[in-house]
């Protein structure tokens, strides 16, 4: 009854006319933003499911699907890229209804990185628009507060490939275990909304461990980030050869994680505070992208489970593209300028999936605003996923490519994501848990 | 040969290694049968070849290690629960390449400093007391044939060996071969105290070897095959660790078995990680403490709050040290790595007590009296030295105990820590029974005497720790302070020759990621600094007393500063995707003023391979002196031949701190970076990791 009535509340409210662009979403736009392939679906001409885009077709039928470092690098063939069918993935009702019941709560504060009012769902569900300076930051806090991993996940196994662009070489396998929970807004899985014993008022937890190769084997990171965008996230490392727990310099957030083409900052996508960036919206772009079922991929046997997972495949130019099908979804374009002008990127360009909001695609340009580094994280929808995972209403993780074009170096990525496992829970995301897991 | 040659002993000792590699391979073999399945194996062959600069080969160590894991969750109702080994097996070949520096055939014959009687004197040439003009003759001294492995037999007159000059056991002679003059490695000694060591091991060379049994009384497969000895080293860690996931939402977890627990926030400097002794033989103090800790049976035990409504992180551990006491491994006269020159003293000494020996420039009474001057003596057996190492055996009230609290609030990352332990490192009693070399028929605890005993005092600490974050200067700070109750120190004003002190130590460590883009663009370099201090609360210093006939007085007590400093930076940087590594590694010692520099390049080849060079670079020479208690006067037949038998009132006199040298104290004011200024290397290391 209670739900009903907040959800009652909110159609009234979204009724309402709202200074500037923080007060008008409707509930027709909670079902565009979550349904937007209910109201409109691509025109892809003979970008059709099955097609493959090659250097010799890719003017003719791509070129407008594609951004920049994608076209490029399939006009110099190296990669080509097989369209798939266009898969919904709708998320969890749960979140869906909590946008709903808090409709219009949640308002920019002053200085980029204040949100006032939040609750939970996505924060604003109204789509982008040009005229609205702040249209940017708002897309990089339904990011936020998106699902990613539901309110908690894990990949485990995490592989990631240092690899050789020119050679094809894997100079190094990196075998890790990735976790991520959600201490606020949580919407699917209790406690809801909150954890409780909570003092240092956190979001979210990130905590990763390396069991493979033997150099780095016992490393571990733990992120605390906090519910206050403007508090900087506190970051752990624990060094298996140390046997201790060093707390990390910020800087180190934006270095190269374990000598891989990715920072800290990249992981999911973006993995900083908001305020860390200026955020400019820049217009829906329908793309090409790395969504697929993955139950429908060709399927490698390099690793063994136990339960019989497999994982994606890589190929083109050393063996930095996943071996997937591509779609062509609807995208936000969100630029993201560092504000610290010490910051080794110059910028990122960021295709945000407007029904997901997964980031999927981002270039990453150097101090010079020259193309540095090109960045594709695969996902799909639950059902095509392991069982655990089916009926979540979550997008799921399934690999990634960090190429760094300038070094013509890349890190791959193959992942068994599970959403909501047992395992995790706030007590793994400790100081003292790194020291208890460590030798 | 002058001195037996223990062939079968080391031949039986060889054939115990081979026994004990066997063992290992079986029980690592019948663990693995058992435990197979889904066993996590990984490892490493490593090769660590170091070339010392006039020495040559100082280290080629073949190391394999092997590191298992299993994942038995459940298993006694645990929530997790988790096997973990780790074994590794080292051969150091340095002591076959390069014996003539450390092996069987180390060390030659040598001269010791005459002061004003002459030029220098061999071995066993010095001087005898001598007592109205004649000497005392006994207890035997240097050269008496035949010599001894004597002990010394005290508190009964049944003890005609020791009284008439006679050895206890007819079996080693003493002589000027297989020796080096202690320090004589740093340089000019300056007209200070020095005597013999034997550096050959003890299954070549016994000399010495007695009275440090079971502490550094190695022999070559000891000191080669060093993970093989009787505590089973090469069983670096076999340990369960699990937890219980308890109703209230807490965790109650533990580890029990061989282990390394470690306390602290910072690198190098031991301030809170001192559950574990270390051993320096391996790389002094430059291996990762991951490699050179001693693993020690112990029990773990961690409640674990996780988040609370006032805490981020809460938990409660107690730590119990239930394996039997074990010092930390200093190093061994004749082993390339000895911290503060300790092994080559205490060797030194125990051949003194042991055997007698030469002693250079020494206060000689003139015939009539007072001082004739400073030359060789030779000191029988049972008049100076090291008698006995009294390692704590082993029994519940030995054992030892600490609790730590540990925790994170408002971004602080904090630690209290309590622990009920002993000194590591010996600390050497004075005022021990030994004999009065003018007349060997006085045997009792004389003050101000050089015999000892080595002892290792308990030692209560408490402590705490800090990390945090700020952010204006993007820098994370890692802080650890303890107080100590208990600690000994050498102290020349007291007659045991040690006195206790309270000591407080501090670090300070800064680390901060910064780009150099002319450097690396893509990449940050690491800073990392750190500032360690010492502060001994009842440090004891003061000068001395003009004494007659003696240079002016000088400071006497404590050797080690009241107060020192020391400072290390890391600069770390990334290449090739992390698979080159430059870095390069400073430390200053403030007090001393010695510094160390060390650079290497990291080559990781691929996922196997691993290639490091190092430099270790010294950058500044010289020794510092301390009182060297040459000036006391211990006995009553001392007092009786300065004063031309007028008195034996003198006996029990302190040193008046006016004769100083290098020897025995200088080296705790140089400390490891200066006692070591002579041991410039490259160090090259390949690894293959499985």
């Amino acid at each position: 009854m209670k739900v009903y009535s907040k959800i009652l509340t909110g159609f009234l409210l979204s009724g309402l006319a709202a200074s500037g662009w923080a007060q008008d979403a409707t509930m027709e736009d909670v079902e565009r933003s979550f349904h937007p392939y209910d109201f409109e679906t691509p025109q892809t001409g003979a970008l059709q499911p099955g097609v493959v885009v090659t250097q010799a077709n890719v003017d003719e039928i791509a070129k407008d699907f594609l951004d920049e470092g994608m076209y490029q690098m399939v006009k110099d063939g190296w990669v080509e890229l097989t369209v798939g069918k266009l898969t919904s993935i709708p998320l969890n009702e749960k979140y869906i209804d909590a946008t709903r019941i808090n409709l219009n709560t949640a308002t920019l504060g002053e200085q980029v990185g204040e949100l006032n009012g939040y609750v939970a769902g996505r924060p604003f569900p109204t789509p982008p628009n040009l005229e609205d300076p702040r249209a940017g930051e708002k897309l990089a806090w339904n990011y936020r507060f998106s699902l990613h991993f539901g309110d908690s996940g894990a990949i485990g196994p995490f592989y990631w490939k240092y690899r050789d662009m020119e050679s094809g070489k894997v100079e190094k396998t990196l075998k890790m275990e990735f976790n991520a929970y959600n201490w606020k807004h949580r919407t699917l899985e209790p406690p809801i909304p909150q954890v409780e014993d909570n003092p240092g008022d956190l979001f979210r937890t990130i905590y990763m461990r390396v069991d493979e190769p033997f150099d780095v084997k016992n490393t571990q990171l733990l992120i605390h980030r906090y519910d206050n965008d403007l508090k900087r996230d506190n970051a752990w490392l624990y060094l298996g050869f140390q046997r201790r727990v060093r707390r990390l310099a910020s800087g180190q957030i934006t270095d190269a994680f374990l000598g891989s083409d990715l920072m800290i900052e990249d992981f999911e996508g973006y993995n900083g505070r908001i305020s860390d960036m200026q955020w400019t919206y820049k217009g829906v772009r329908w793309m090409l992208v790395p969504f697929y079922e993955h139950n429908e991929m060709v399927l490698g046997d390099e690793f063994k489970e136990d339960d019989g997972f497999q994982y994606i495949t890589f190929g083109g130019k050393g063996g930095c593209f996943p071996n997937i099908t591509w779609q062509v979804r609807k995208q936000y374009l969100l630029e993201a300028r560092p504000v610290d002008s010490s910051h080794p990127v110059g910028h990122r360009d960021i295709f945000l999936d407007a029904q997901t909001f997964a980031f999927s695609r981002i270039n990453i340009y150097d101090r010079g605003d020259k193309l540095w580094k090109m960045w594709f994280i695969n996902q799909g929808p639950d059902y095509a996923s392991m069982p655990a995972n089916q009926g979540r209403g979550v997008p799921v993780y399934d690999g990634f490519g960090m190429m760094d074009i300038q070094a013509m170096h890349c890190t791959t990525a193959q992942m068994r994501t599970e959403i909501h496992p047992e395992r995790v829970t706030p007590k793994r995301f400790t100081p003292q848990y790194m020291r208890a897991v460590g030798k | 040969m002058p001195y037996s040659v223990e062939k079968k002993g080391g031949e039986s000792r060889a054939d115990s290694m081979v026994v004990c590699m066997a063992l290992a391979v079986l029980v690592a073999l019948s663990s693995f049968q058992v435990l197979a399945d889904d066993m996590e194996v990984a490892g490493f062959v490593e090769n660590a070849t170091y070339n010392r600069e006039s020495y040559g080969i100082s280290k080629f160590r073949n190391t394999a290690q092997a590191e298992f894991a299993k994942d038995i969750s459940g298993a006694f109702n645990t929530s997790s629960l988790r096997f973990n080994a780790t074994l590794r097996v080292t051969y150091d070949g340095v002591y076959d390449l390069n014996d003539d520096q450390w092996g069987n055939k180390a060390g030659g014959s040598i001269m010791l400093e005459n002061g004003t009687f002459g030029p220098p004197v061999p071995y066993g040439g010095g001087a005898k007391f001598a007592v109205n003009g004649v000497p005392t003759g006994f207890p035997p001294t240097l050269g008496f044939p035949p010599s001894t492995d004597f002990t010394p037999f005290f508190g009964s007159p049944q003890s005609p060996n020791a009284m008439f000059g006679l050895p206890n056991v007819d079996s080693l002679n003493n002589p000027n071969e297989g020796l080096e003059v202690l320090g004589a490695h740093l340089g000019d000694l300056n007209g200070g105290v020095t005597f013999g060591v034997p550096v050959q091991p003890c299954n070549k060379d016994k000399r010495g070897c007695k009275p440090l049994k079971n502490y550094m009384d190695l022999d070559k497969n000891e000191m080669a095959w060093s993970d093989f000895n009787d505590q089973q080293d090469w069983i670096r860690e076999f340990y369960l660790a699990g937890n219980y996931d308890l109703k209230s939402g807490n965790q109650l977890g533990f580890k029990l078995g061989k282990q390394q627990i470690v306390w602290g926030r910072t690198d190098l400097f031991r301030v809170l990680d001192v559950i574990n002794p270390v051993d320096y033989s391996r790389n002094n103090i430059y291996d990762e403490l991951e490699d050179i800790r001693i693993p020690q049976w112990m029990a773990e035990l961690e409640y674990r709050w996780g988040a609370t409504n006032f805490f981020d992180d809460a938990n409660l551990s107690f730590v119990w040290n239930f394996d039997k006491f074990r010092p930390a491994n200093l190093g061994q006269a004749g082993q390339p790595y000895q911290i503060l020159d300790a092994g080559s003293l205490f060797r030194g000494l125990s051949n003194c007590w042991q055997n007698g020996c030469t002693v250079s420039n020494f206060p000689i009474p003139g015939p009539e009296g007072g001082l004739a001057g400073l030359g060789a003596v030779d000191f029988g057996p049972g008049v100076i030295g090291i008698r006995d190492v009294d390692l704590p055996d082993w029994s519940l009230s030995n054992t030892q105990f600490g609790v730590k609290f540990e925790g994170l609030i408002n971004e602080i990352g904090f630690s209290l820590n309590f622990l009920e332990t002993r000194q590591q490192l010996p600390s050497l009693h004075g005022d021990v029974e030994s004999i009065d070399p003018f007349n060997p028929f006085a045997i009792a605890n004389y003050d101000y005497a050089l015999a000892f005993d080595v002892e290792f005092p308990r030692v209560t600490l408490v402590g705490g720790s800090l990390d945090l974050y700020w952010d204006e200067i993007k820098s994370a700070f890692r802080i650890e302070v303890a107080g100590t109750d208990g600690e000994e120190f050498a102290d020349t004003s007291t007659p045991e020759l040690y006195s206790e002190s309270d000591v407080i130590r501090w670090v300070v460590g800064w680390d901060r990621n910064t780009f150099i883009p002319f450097l690396n663009k893509n990449r940050a370099f690491l800073i990392s600094a750190q500032a360690f201090g010492q502060h001994l609360l009842d440090h004891n210093e003061s000068l001395g007393a003009v004494v007659p006939g003696l240079p002016p007085p000088g400071k006497v007590g404590m050797a080690e500063n009241e107060d020192n400093y020391l400072f290390t930076l890391l600069i770390q940087g990334w290449y090739m995707n992390d698979r080159l590594n430059p870095q390069l590694i400073m430390a200053h010692d403030y007090e001393s003023g010695h510094t160390t520099v060390a650079p290497a390049i990291e080559w990781l080849l691929d996922d196997n391979w691993q290639f490091t060079l190092r430099a270790n670079y010294k950058l500044n020479d010289g020794v510092s002196k301390w009182d060297d208690n040459r000036a006391a006067i211990p006995y009553p037949g001392l007092s009786a031949a300065l004063t031309g038998g007028a008195t034996t009132a003198l006996a029990g006199t302190p040193s008046n701190g006016s004769l100083r040298g290098v020897n025995p104290l200088g080296r705790f004011a140089d400390g490891p970076l200066g006692m070591a200024q002579e041991e410039d290397e490259i160090q090259l290391t390949i690894r293959y990791r499985f």
